[in-house]
This record gives structure tokens, sequence and C-alpha cells, in this order.
């Protein structure tokens, strides 16, 4: 039950993921981008940051990284595999996941919280969530609008793989606006159709104790906790 | 031989590009009768080949592995044998 917390050359978020999955009680290790074997790891973690400095495009250069074919044979063999923001941008780049993510509409780089509707609870990464329950979590991206063409979205719809979705809490005073980066669809995580590859642009790691502002994260790790005991 | 190869990235048509509309903007409040400014990028390069044609199926295979076909196209712009 050990899990890879994959460091790609900027990626910032590491230490953060890192704690947030001993803090749940798993077994996680860091391992570095060049690596070529991820024997004895039972999912992997690709944190958010600024792999190779975003240069090109975001997430485009950290997919031909040797460490990415391992990731891809957890992936193929039913493993979990999270990628959060930059992590999602490196999933979508490397084929594992569809779609894109662009530049944010308003070009801005947006770190603020947001809210979250958890939109399955069926999965390895939300099983200790309810469904539809709205969730207090961080954004900080540039790049985190969800593309992708109206067929690919449609399929994504209709085979319910969109996990989280950009919401308004109930008690907002305007249902309008919530949707921090343009996003299709309000897409903020989608998993793949196995259900074991899962990337979101919001970042749970950091809301995993109530001196962060918020604990919503948590259960996040704890459902991968919960998901790993089974595999094993 | 050695080439000089220029690529260009773009945005494919229909997705909306941000960066091109922050530039329209500034290039229309500047009076310039401009529209669908559109923000792609270039890269150059010198590869070793024996023909023009192998330079350029290396520039074409450089595209495909750097570019993303979900949002993007890209041309081989020119391939020049260098002297």
């Amino acid at each position: 039950m050990k899990v890879a917390v994959i460091q790609f050359p900027g990626s910032n978020c590491d230490q953060d993921a890192l704690w947030a999955l001993r803090l749940v009680g798993l077994e996680a290790e860091l391992v570095w981008h060049t690596e070529r074997n991820l024997e004895g790891f039972q999912a992997a973690l690709l944190p958010g940051g600024f792999s190779y400095g975003d240069y090109l495009r975001a997430g485009a250069l950290a997919k031909f990284s040797p460490v990415m074919q391992e990731v891809r044979r957890l992936a193929l063999r039913g493993y979990p595999v999270v990628g959060i923001c930059n992590g999602f941008q490196v999933l979508t780049e490397a084929g594992l996941l569809p779609g894109a993510l662009l530049a944010n509409t308003n070009l801005h780089f947006t770190c603020k919280e947001v809210f979250l509707r958890v939109e399955r609870t069926d999965l390895p990464f939300t099983r200790a969530y309810t469904p539809g329950q709205v969730l207090r979590i961080p954004i900080a991206h540039g790049e985190g609008r969800y593309y992708a063409d109206a067929e690919t979205l449609e399929r994504l719809e209709q085979n319910h793989q969109v996990v989280f979705r950009y919401t308004a809490p109930q008690e907002a005073p305007s249902q309008e606006g919530y949707n921090p980066n343009g996003s299709l669809n309000d897409i903020a995580g989608i998993v793949n159709p196995a259900g074991n590859v899962l990337g979101l642009m919001p970042h749970p790691e950091r809301a995993v104790e109530s001196v962060l502002g918020s604990a919503d994260g948590l259960p996040f790790f704890q459902s991968l906790k919960q998901a790993l005991e089974v595999v094993v | 031989m050695k080439y000089h190869i220029t690529l260009l990235i773009e945005l494919k048509d229909g997705i909306l590009d941000p960066q091109g509309r922050a530039v329209e903007g500034v290039l229309q409040g500047l009076g310039y009768p401009v529209e669908n400014v559109r923000v792609g990028r270039v890269l150059e390069m010198e590869v070793e080949a024996q023909s023009e044609a192998e330079a350029r199926t290396t520039a074409h295979n450089i595209g495909k592995a750097l570019s993303n076909p979900v949002m993007e196209v890209f041309v081989v712009e020119a391939v020049k044998e260098l002297a």
C-alpha cells in the first residue's frame, strides 16, 4: 500500500501531497521523474506545480519523463493514479485522461477557495464523501479551463466521468460567477472510464486540516486509504 | 546536411484564445482596424538530415510530439538548407 508522489522538476505541491497521504496513515514516498521502475507502489500521485516551468504548455514536457511509462503501466493495471492541478494537466497531455486544460478565460492566475460538488462517490478517491456533498477547496492555477470537443464532453457526461464540478454554495447571494476559469460544464475533475485515473484542478492536499481553512480534502485521502486497503 | 526548421503551433479555430483577445483589445485601442487576433508559438531548430524530404518528415514528427491535438494544430512553416 505505497503511494508514489512523482516529483518533476518544478513540482511544488509534492511535500503537501506527501503530508496529506501520511496524515491518513498511507505509506508514501517521493519519486524523481527519471525513475523507470515503480515496482512496489500501488498508486501514484502527480502533484501540482510547474513541471518544466510550464514551458511549451502546462504538462507538455513532463509527459515525456521516463517515470510516465511506469505511471501508465500502473494506470493500465487498474491502480489508482491521481493528478492534482499540474498533475491533471500532465495526465491529459499524456492521454491518460481526455480533454485539455487551457488558459483561464480571464487570463488571471487564480488562487482562492472554490466550492465543488461531488458527483460520484463510488471511486477510490471519493468513497468517503456523500453524493452531492459540497466541498470548500482551494485552487491555484492559470491554466485550468477544462476543454474537450462536444463529442468527448457528451461521452464524459454519459459515462458519469465528471467527478467534481464547480458550484455555488446554497447560501451564496448569487448562483452565478462560481466557475473560476471558464471550464466547460463547470468541470473541476474527471475520471477515466475504468474509474482509477482521476485528475482535478483544485488542491485537496491544501485542505486537510482545519488550521488550513478547510479539512474538506481529508476524505479524498481517506478514500484512497480505504481503497488501497481493499486492494491488498 | 543541416536544415533550419520553422514550426508553428496554433490553437485550433473555434477555441477561445483569451491571449489573442487581450492583444486584439490593445491593438484596437491603438487604432488598428484588426479582428480575430490569435496567438500561437514559433519553434525554430536546426536538424541534421540527408535530404530536405527527410528534414521535413523529422519536422512533422516533432510537430506531432510537441503539439496537443485536442486544442492545437501545427504547421511546418519552412525547411531551409543551411550553407
